[in-house]
């Protein structure tokens, strides 16, 4: 009776630490978006994170402040092993209630080689920073999560609202509950102005694609390929508390080995786990028949069950990494063909691709939207790094959020009158498709947008004879270089359907520094 | 593996087809559009013209003087008071210009927040139930917009609400007069409000010369880039047969004389100390013109609405009160 109240506890206490991990997770995503004052701050979890940290400052070879925090992860693994796994980690905590666990029991006898591949994974991820590209910290958990919630969950939930609210605000009688629904709802939970993102359906089906794992083991994606996984997975294995086994207690009913969610129990060998893949889910403890089961100090360090990666191993993936970074060092090469790379004001390419962790707070916070991830493009190397879409939204002159939260210095923190003059690209008037350019009607739409005080773009009057044999005076905008700074609102709001007639284009200088590539 | 007899099968597909049918009605249901409220008045190719003032009302009121709120409340009383305008009970919606988030009231791009909430007031003082304010700014999010405007803390202190403009309430809907167009996307409750106030700040427009009350209801579509075409002027009349406001406020304390409509520098501001108010959208714009040494035919858009029947253009055959106040 009192053990199966203490393992009831156990797991309640688990679940709760779990939701609560979660919500918190939600909460700063959503309070960062709405500017909200959380307690806690916005970039909170990509701090405590410590490979997004580790990465980050192994691509830029500098030392970031703020990710000391993913040295408290670190500390904790050391004193209780992997808690993060099965404790805190917020996609771990989806993917668990996501598994389909009670189908899947262990099977006896071996422990699976395949959880090695995380440990792959990892090196690969470091080794790629230190080399200067941070494309594959899209594998780490944090990011994974943040990024769909932000680009794909949330807007797919926004416009099913929307196209759900538009229909049923048809009808009178349910106007009065729908308009208290939407404004309970708008620029909270869901932002005021509807969010589509270009890579929403990779990023949906690569996350799907993250569950459907679930299907071969439970938690396949934390067991065999996380490298956040597998960072702390080798610190725990030198971690304070141990699971034991008391071996006069035991009864070798191999239920803890079968039921163990990351069949880090081996049965051959008395029933001990290894240290680098026990999570302290305590279900083991919970569920022994003759409570043999504890969690203690143990001073000795236990020499893992599994070996770590072998030399060869790791110099393979070494080599494996520098060639896969050497092909996607290629791609400045197709930059170029690539003309319209626009990046958050104030960053440069280099920023970017040494910097940003690919996280999507940027993606989040922006309320025009201008601010979207990027697909592959030519440049495999820059994927779901932060890229302006002017057509798609403009970068508001009076807002410089997506600087103050970058967690990585990616976008650097610029005051509003810094962000004011910086350029991020140049805008172009096409002629062909202008219409007082090329249909020979009055139209400045583009000249009444611009923002500056002084107008990046002018009009020059002229004379003209149109179609009818009538002189009529025409305006037509010209863009003044030296002043545009490439906000872009002149191109979304461009009447002309489809492409723009004005288009906003990378500076000059920067553009020949692209060509030119950095390796 | 379990297996299923063919009568289970055929229960099972029948379970399947009837809900997919189910879902599909549920949701042609929720597609199907609501035959649009239009007006009694709407099946005439014309719109109707406004009607001529009760009594010994102003056909238009002009106040000049120091205290915008003053201004406001001498302006109205002279057409007749709010109670003319408001009924008790009215739901009432107020249609400022907050085109954009970047600037301050001084640089005369958006509103006099003096002006909104002074109306506001009257029309909570005339016994409407409901008073809301709202714009669709064209750069920049509208609670940006609305608080660097000053006019979201002067409406919240008068007593009403600023609403942001929900993608939820832009319905399509035909407009029965239009020539250049003939539906838009427009919001639900500007036309289903009891009573639509319009006031816009008297600048000056790169595009459409000026911009005074017809052009300010361009802020009640979501979709105002489409209306520049070589028929901008028939385009923004076409709105304005099926927007039709029941007062027009001009707000001329400060105007924009030059690289309207977003302004920038206080050099460009000229200090006017007006309050132009009419129940006819025409004449208060035509008015509003004279402001800038311009008339009515200067200005495409008023010029149309005149042409098309919307009021008057012509101000020496109305009766314009002036006060100074």
């Amino acid at each position: 009776m009192a053990s199966k109240k203490r393992s009831r506890r156990w797991r309640w206490i688990r679940l709760l630490v779990q939701i609560l991990v979660l919500a918190l997770f939600l909460y700063l995503l959503i309070g960062n978006r709405v500017g909200a004052t959380t307690f806690f701050p916005g970039d909170l979890f990509f701090h405590l994170d410590p490979l997004t940290g580790l990465s980050a400052m192994l691509a830029e070879k500098r030392f970031i402040a703020p990710m000391l925090l993913g040295l408290l992860t670190i500390g904790l693994t050391l004193v209780l092993g992997r808690v993060w796994y099965s404790w805190m980690c917020p996609l771990g905590t989806l993917l668990d209630w996501t598994s389909l666990r009670r189908r899947y029991r262990n099977a006896l006898g071996h422990l699976s080689q395949w959880r090695q591949v995380k440990f792959l994974v990892l090196v690969a991820v470091l080794f790629a920073a230190l080399l200067g590209t941070l494309s594959l910290v899209i594998l780490d958990p944090i990011t994974i999560l943040f990024r769909t919630v932000t680009s794909g969950v949330l807007p797919g939930l926004n416009s099913l609202t929307t196209w759900t609210e538009t229909r049923l605000y048809r009808f009178d009688a349910l106007q009065g509950f729908l308009d208290g629904f939407d404004r309970f709802i708008r620029g909270h939970l869901l932002p005021a102005a509807e969010p589509y993102f270009i890579p929403s359906l990779a990023l949906l089906a690569l996350f799907i694609g993250i569950l459907a794992l679930n299907a071969i083991r439970p938690r396949f994606w934390c067991r065999y390929v996380c490298p956040l996984g597998g960072l702390l997975g080798l610190v725990s294995r030198v971690s304070l508390l141990r699971r034991t086994v008391d071996q006069e207690k035991c009864n070798s009913c191999r239920r803890c080995a079968r039921e163990c969610p990351v069949n880090a129990i081996d049965s051959e060998k008395a029933y001990v786990s290894d240290p680098g893949e026990c999570t302290l889910c305590l279900k083991c403890v919970e569920n022994c028949p003759t409570r043999a089961i504890a969690v203690r100090q143990q001073p000795q360090p236990v020499e893992p069950e599994l070996e770590g990666l072998t030399r060869r191993q790791v110099l393979g993936s070494f080599g494996i990494m520098l060639a896969g970074v050497a092909l996607l060092r290629l791609a400045p090469l197709l930059r170029g063909t690539e003309q319209r790379r626009l990046r958050p004001p104030g960053s440069s390419e280099d920023d970017v691709m040494n910097k940003c962790i690919r996280c999507g707070v940027c993606v989040n916070i922006c309320p025009t939207r201008a601010i979207h991830p990027s697909g592959t493009g030519a440049d495999y190397d820059g994927v779901w790094t932060p890229m302006l879409v002017p057509r798609l939204g403009y970068c508001d002159y009076i807002c410089n959020r997506c600087g103050q939260v970058c967690p990585t210095g990616a976008i650097p923190g610029l005051s509003l009158p810094e962000k004011q003059q910086t350029v991020i690209g140049k805008a172009e008037i096409d002629q062909d498709r202008c219409y007082p350019w090329s249909q020979g009607f009055n139209c400045q739409v583009c000249q009444e947008m611009c923002p500056l005080a002084d107008k990046a773009i002018e009009l020059d009057e002229v004379n003209v004879t149109n179609g009818e044999g009538l002189e009529t005076v025409l305006r037509r905008p010209r863009v003044v270089r030296d002043r545009c700074i490439g906000c872009g609102l002149c191109e979304n709001r461009c009447p002309v359907p489809g492409e723009a007639a004005i288009r906003v284009y990378p500076d000059d200088g920067e553009g020949e520094h692209r060509r030119r590539g950095r390796l | 593996m379990s297996t299923i007899d063919r009568r289970q099968f055929l229960g099972r597909m029948l379970t399947l087809g009837g809900t997919a049918l189910a879902t599909a009605a549920f949701i042609s249901l929720l597609s199907c559009s609501k035959e649009p409220n239009a007006e009694s008045d709407t099946d005439n190719t014309t719109p109707t013209p406004p009607p001529p003032p009760p009594g010994d009302a102003a056909y238009l009121a002009v106040a000049r003087g120091e205290s915008p709120t003053t201004l406001v409340q001498r302006s109205i009383s002279a057409l007749g008071g709010m109670e003319r305008f408001v009924k008790p009970g009215n739901d009432v919606i107020i249609k400022p210009n907050i085109c954009g988030s970047g600037r301050t009231p001084e640089y005369a791009t958006t509103t006099n927040p003096e002006v909104v909430a002074a109306l506001v007031a009257l029309c909570l003082g005339a016994g409407a139930k409901r008073v809301r304010v709202m714009d669709y700014p064209f750069s920049g999010t509208a609670e940006d917009a609305y608080d660097n405007s000053g006019i979201a803390a002067a409406v919240r202190s008068a007593g009403g609400e600023m609403e942001v403009m929900t993608s939820m309430k832009y319905q399509d809907m035909p407009i029965p007069n239009g020539r250049s167009i003939t539906s838009c996307h427009v919001y639900q409750d500007i036309l289903d409000t009891d009573v639509l106030i319009d006031v816009p700040i008297a600048k000056h427009h790169a595009d459409t010369v000026l911009t005074l009350g017809m052009k300010n209801l361009m802020g009640v579509v979501d979709d105002a880039p489409g209306y520049h075409k070589a028929d901008m002027a028939e385009r923004v009349t076409d709105l304005n047969t099926l927007v039709r406001p029941h007062l027009v406020v001009v707000d001329a304390i400060r105007i924009l004389m030059q690289n309207g409509p977003t302004g920038g520098k206080l050099e460009w501001v000229k200090q006017t100390n007006t309050i132009i108010a009419s129940h006819d959208i025409v004449a208060a714009d035509s008015y509003g013109a004279t402001l800038f040494g311009k008339t009515a035919l200067d200005l495409p858009i008023v010029h149309a609405g005149a042409r098309r029947g919307l009021g008057t253009m012509d101000l020496s055959g109305i009766k314009i009160e002036e006060i100074a106040a």
